[in-house]
């Protein structure tokens, strides 16, 4: 898509437009006019929308966030909002809860990209290159977790891997006397979180491989087949090569997808026991939601995030660089 | 084709895909059975197959979850975001793509920035502004912020698309007289629906299953949608665990029909909406 885009935009510059200045200059300026209305027309309502819903909130947010607004009226005389300088993102660095979730949101990251990410393109390779069976079986198989409302999902596991799921019944199968202590325990409680994540996203990143895999022309594998590559030298020396834009697309979904994961960990935990599995998202929400609002720290949290998501995808574009991939 | 690869691999390879197929498929082979049992039951019999099938547990959560008004709300928030979604940034696409302006730079790239905004960004402060301008607890205080968050990668889908049909549709039809809305909706249209398509998928699976927004700005029973209808079974309901299965099994069950319907067409659309800012 991306060729053919580019090839329609170089033709726009070489031909030369209808130009309606071939006409008249009084025909010119009524079609000029009319060329403006239609754009504003047509323009106006997305960009109002998207402007007051989103552009404008991100940017009050970071503002928020320099204040100690906590709740009442936005302009009020009895309670003025006051410039609070840098000190809610003080009280964050401080908080032990931040650096809790912080550490639980680099776990999802690490398992999004060094789980999902391989998983997904090993399964797209294998089903591209026909290498097992009942392949539109298995595709779905692993999208499906996907389409299901996380919301669903996260309650489903949770009662999986509860006291009273079939988790614990096949654990007292092997040995009766085992205690479910997974959620209860602060150092087990992420490792179903994790799992669930990888079993629920990976089905994304196999449709996306699966997807480009498809646009390589296979007569330059079978080519490099023909020159004696291995299965393994095709994949290593012409198929990796030719995803490297791919899988840095993935990456970046991966790290922004892992900073958002509030729904499912709402509903399988809540952040519990102990607020030990919260994660930068359920944080920020605890702050305006739970209790007193501090809507200062809340929007300090949310520009971390931001902030978070812009710095790492930078760092992969550096690495992505110094690798020398092929992206356009 | 010669097979090279050992058998080794694939057994291995089979076992990979065997672990994925089973981990979706047992969990929800045995939400549906607890589904059907007695909450009675399910505390002596978790793993088996129902002893005595009973559907009791289905009406019950349907009407203690109020799932009528929780389905129309999801409905209609999806079906009004996703056609306004669609409408827009077909219009805007449109003159991005065809129409020059000196505009079309800052304005197109203010949409291409939104793709990297989560909704964490803005949460807070649509909550604060909703508040403001007294659009809590009303269908269009929920509706306006999905349309937004439906924009920037609508937008950026459908001017690539609308860049690769050819200038000269346009121009003849400029020089039959046609306006440009007239173009839009008469020439750009009918070729955009492949780009229609995967943004609408995209968008309806989005906002059916989007929680945190909408539990956040529906506190009014009457507004929320499912997801947030559900959660309620794990919270105050969690112990009555036949409702609670029942009502998780009616509220996977229209996204599932919605993937065997449109299997196809959702893959392609996510391929497809797999873009970056």
């Amino acid at each position: 898509m991306k060729a053919s885009v580019a090839g329609a935009g170089t033709a726009r510059v070489s031909t030369t437009r209808v130009s309606p200045a071939r006409i008249g200059p009084a025909r010119m300026s009524g079609a000029r006019r009319e060329e403006r209305w239609a754009y504003l027309l047509l323009v106006t309502p997305a960009v109002l929308v998207y402007w007051a819903v989103m552009a404008f909130p991100a940017v009050f947010s970071v503002g928020l966030s320099l204040t100690d607004y906590n709740g009442g009226p936005l302009r009020s005389r009895i309670d003025p909002i006051s410039f609070a300088g840098l000190s809610n993102y003080l009280k964050m660095f401080r908080d032990p809860f931040f650096s809790i979730s912080l550490r639980n949101n680099i776990y999802i990251i690490l398992v999004s990209l060094f789980g999902q990410i391989p998983l997904g393109f090993i399964i797209a390779y294998v089903l591209h290159r026909r290498l097992v069976g009942m392949r539109g079986f298995f595709q779905s198989m692993i999208y499906v977790p996907t389409v299901i409302s996380t919301i669903v999902v996260g309650i489903l596991w949770q009662s999986i891997f509860s006291p009273y799921g079939p988790f614990t019944e096949i654990m007292h199968k092997f040995n009766p006397v085992w205690e479910n202590t997974l959620f209860v325990n602060p150092r087990t409680a992420m490792i179903p979180i994790l799992l669930v994540i990888i079993w629920m996203y990976t089905g994304t990143y196999l449709i996306i491989f699966l997807a480009n895999l498809q646009k390589i022309d296979p007569q330059v594998v079978e080519a490099a087949k023909i020159d004696g590559a291995t299965e393994w030298q095709a994949l290593r020396y012409v198929i990796l090569p030719a995803l490297s834009g791919v899988i840095v697309t993935c990456a970046i979904l991966a790290i922004s997808g892992s900073l958002q994961s509030f729904a499912l960990i709402f509903a399988m935990t809540a952040g519990n026991p102990a607020r030990r599995t919260s994660v930068l998202s359920l944080y920020m929400y605890d702050a305006a939601f739970r209790g007193a609002p501090d809507y200062g720290l809340a929007n300090a949290i949310s520009t971390f995030i931001v902030a978070l998501s812009l710095v790492l995808i930078a760092i992969l574009k550096v690495v992505e660089k110094r690798a020398g991939g092929r992206e356009e | 084709m010669k097979r090279e690869t050992s058998l080794l691999t694939r057994v291995l390879l089979y076992c990979v895909l065997l672990t994925f197929t089973f981990m979706t498929l047992y969990p929800i082979f045995w939400l549906i059975m607890s589904s059907f049992k007695t909450t009675q039951e399910f505390q002596m019999n978790r793993l088996g197959l129902p002893r005595r099938w009973t559907i009791k547990n289905y009406p019950q959560a349907w009407n203690i979850g109020g799932f009528n008004q929780l389905f129309m709300n999801s409905i209609i928030y999806t079906v009004t975001s996703t056609s306004a979604v669609v409408l827009l940034s077909l219009s805007a696409g449109f003159a991005f793509a065809k129409i020059r302006s000196r505009a079309t730079p800052f304005l197109h790239g203010s949409f291409v920035i939104g793709i990297l905004l989560s909704l964490e960004a803005i949460l807070i402060p649509l909550f604060l502004m909703s508040n403001a301008a007294g659009l809590t607890d009303r269908r269009l205080g929920i509706i306006l912020p999905y349309i937004g968050m439906g924009m920037p990668k609508g937008v950026y889908l459908c001017t690539e698309y609308i860049k690769s049909i050819p200038d000269s549709l346009v121009e003849s039809a400029r020089i039959d007289g046609a306006s440009y809305p007239r173009i839009l909706a008469s020439v750009i249209m009918p070729m955009a629906k492949p780009v229609a398509t995967t943004l609408a998928i995209l968008n309806v699976t989005g906002v059916w299953n989007e929680f945190m927004l909408v539990n956040i700005l529906a506190s009014k029973g009457s507004l929320k949608s499912l997801p947030v209808g559900i959660l309620k079974f794990s919270g105050a309901l969690a112990s009555d665990y036949g409702k609670q299965f029942a009502a998780l099994v009616i509220g996977m069950l229209p996204m599932l029909v919605f993937y065997a319907i449109f299997r196809n067409q959702i893959t392609k659309g996510v391929s497809a909406g797999a873009v970056k800012g």
